[in-house]
């Protein structure tokens, strides 16, 4: 019986290059993101460049009545899973202040909600004469609180932390949870323009979509828990640790509102994408 | 009556990338011979300015231009559509196609179709819009297939394992690997093309230009390097000059040569003569550009 890899938040930077490296690697794929056409286009280009079964459904993973229509469909044609990606998730950038509630209920029920109830789900829908692995993108700014930043960087924590924990309660159902800590990523050009406003560091600390997606592969399949792209990346993790939370939470505030004053003055094009702007990192 | 007579006589060119650079010098010198002239650019605002511009330069132009986003095969697909359309009042017949348009990129981008965006744009758009414009250039009788590569096509070699550079992306790699794929493509498709279709394909080094190719998708150091670099490089009017000749000459020195430069012909790379690697590259573009389906197929759920 076939066996898919589960990747949602498909149609994005970094979910593209998923689809395409495990298609690269043999793997059957079901994806999922929020605007069929966007699926469907993806899908064929997919199946071209690697003769891989590849079948999708549009799903709103905000939306807890979507996802448990998502599964029913599921359920009904009888598919099962050895690999669960879970890369949707938003950011919407700025003072805390400054955003409505809607959107900050909108980060926490994607960025949190939503992959704790794919990650659930996914146990019951395990193919099982196979290991189960499990990818969840969280963020370096996991590490850290970040002002400007404060909820997102908060639900990315909590990945890290949901990741870590399952890792190792589920180690004997032969289960793995690999928790991804990118820097920033070039996702498409708005957040390549946000990179660049940052200068070298936000040069220094950015890595390809591809390598990563490649990497993290990699290192699921090896059983880590934990993947951080890059040796600055990792050194900055590690430096994050023995400095005390409060000097560095006011060091990224210092970078952050340099890095939104020349944002202000130019187009704010990482909104572009509205609420569904896909995060940095 | 004379308006018939006027636009079977006429010749029509369509130019890719044609809204700066050297493809709208190309379109500047075409359409003053006369030629109409279709180009195709990715933004709206630069294709109502650069039609604007050759309209009020050029008195009679017949200029017209399209949009469409190179990196999306439905879009190229609609773009030929939409030529195929206005071609219509000239018999459906297609003299001249300049796969001009190229980008440069700092970072790996995947397009809609899930692929590297040097690749799509550069080689995999200039494959699919040949392939679709083929029956319409069929018709000309003296039909040309204009693209340009790039003289960083020597001393390199197709990365199979791994073209879309998906694992250890550079700029540079994956921009000369798209414009070996140009070589490669115009070899094979006069391998392919029967000497009495009247269609012939060459391959263009434009030499180094001044242009704004490396400044569009690149920042910091990358930029700055492309920025310097041009200051060094011929007007793109000077490089469109080999386009034009290939274009409207009757008669070329050497018909049966395939890459140019200077509007003299030369040797391309051994290594995009080689008939496997012509025959591979083609068999993964009809695939890649859904042409030809694979074995098994995938679907929606």
């Amino acid at each position: 019986m076939k066996s898919y890899v589960l990747i949602t938040g498909a149609a994005g930077g970094l979910g593209k290059a998923f689809a395409a490296e495990c298609a690269s690697r043999g793997w059957d794929l079901f994806l999922t993101d929020t605007t069929e056409s966007s699926l469907s286009i993806l899908a064929e280009g997919i199946t071209r460049l690697s003769n891989v079964t590849v079948l999708y459904s549009p799903c709103n993973l905000a939306d807890p009545t979507a996802r448990e229509r998502f599964w029913e469909a599921i359920r009904a044609q009888g598919l099962q899973f050895h690999f669960l990606i879970n890369v949707a998730g938003l950011d919407v950038e700025g003072p805390f202040a400054e955003r409505s509630t809607e959107e900050l209920g909108a980060i926490i029920r994607l960025n949190i909600e939503s992959v704790v109830s794919m990650t659930r789900m996914i146990l019951q829908h395990r193919d099982p004469t196979r290991s189960l692995r499990i990818i969840n993108v969280s963020s370096l700014a996991g590490f850290n609180p970040m002002p400007v930043k404060a909820v997102y960087a908060a639900s990315k924590r909590f990945l890290l932390d949901f990741s870590l924990a399952l890792h190792r309660e589920l180690r004997e159902s032969d289960v793995t949870v690999t928790a991804l800590c990118p820097a920033g990523m070039p996702t498409n050009l708005p957040v390549i323009k946000a990179i660049e406003r940052q200068g070298i560091m936000g040069r220094a600390t950015t890595r390809n979509v591809g390598y990563v997606a490649v990497r993290t592969i990699d290192r699921a399949l090896a059983g880590r828990a934990v993947y951080i792209p890059g040796a600055i990346n990792l050194a900055l993790r590690y430096l994050s640790a023995v400095v005390p939370r409060s000097v560095v939470t006011a060091f990224l505030s210092r970078r952050w509102s340099s890095a939104r004053k020349q944002y202000r003055h130019e187009e704010l094009a990482l909104k572009g994408g509205g609420v569904f702007a896909r995060p940095i990192g | 009556m004379m308006e018939e007579q006027r636009t079977s006589l006429r010749r029509t060119v369509v130019i890719t990338g044609a809204t700066s650079g050297i493809g709208l010098a190309a379109a500047r010198a075409l359409a003053s011979k006369g030629y109409r002239v279709i180009g195709a650019g990715r933004l709206p605002s630069r294709c109502r300015e650069a039609e604007g511009a050759l309209r009020a330069e050029i008195p009679g132009a017949v200029v017209d231009y399209l949009v469409a986003d190179l990196g999306s095969q439905r879009e190229i697909r609609a773009l030929a559509a939409t030529i195929r359309e206005r071609l219509e009042e000239d018999n459906g017949r297609l003299d001249v196609l300049v796969n001009n348009a190229g980008i440069v990129s700092t970072w790996y981008l995947a397009t809609e179709d899930g692929y590297e965006t040097q690749f799509a744009v550069n080689y995999l758009a200039s494959f699919l819009l040949t392939q679709e414009m083929l029956p319409m250039l069929r018709k000309s009788g003296s039909a040309r297939v204009i693209t340009i590569s790039s003289g960083s096509h020597y001393r390199t070699r197709m990365r199979w394992h791994d073209v879309m550079f998906r694992n250890g992306y550079n700029c540079l790699s994956a921009y000369k690997q798209s414009k070996l794929a140009n070589v490669i493509f115009t070899n094979e498709l006069n391998r392919r093309l029967e000497p009495s279709s009247g269609v012939r394909a060459y391959a263009v080094d434009p030499g180094l230009v001044d242009t704004a190719i490396g400044e569009k998708g690149t920042a910091g150091i990358a930029r700055w390097f492309w920025r310097i670099r041009r200051r060094s490089g011929i007007p793109p009017e000077q490089a469109a000059e080999t386009i034009v000749h290939l274009a409207t000459s009757p008669m070329l020195e050497d018909p049966e040569a395939s890459y140019w430069k200077e509007c003299r012909p030369k040797r391309p790379s051994r290594y995009a003569e080689r008939e496997d690697v012509m025959q591979r590259l083609w068999e993964m573009s009809e695939r890649l550009s859904g042409l030809v389906r694979s074995p098994q197929g995938g679907g929606a759920s």
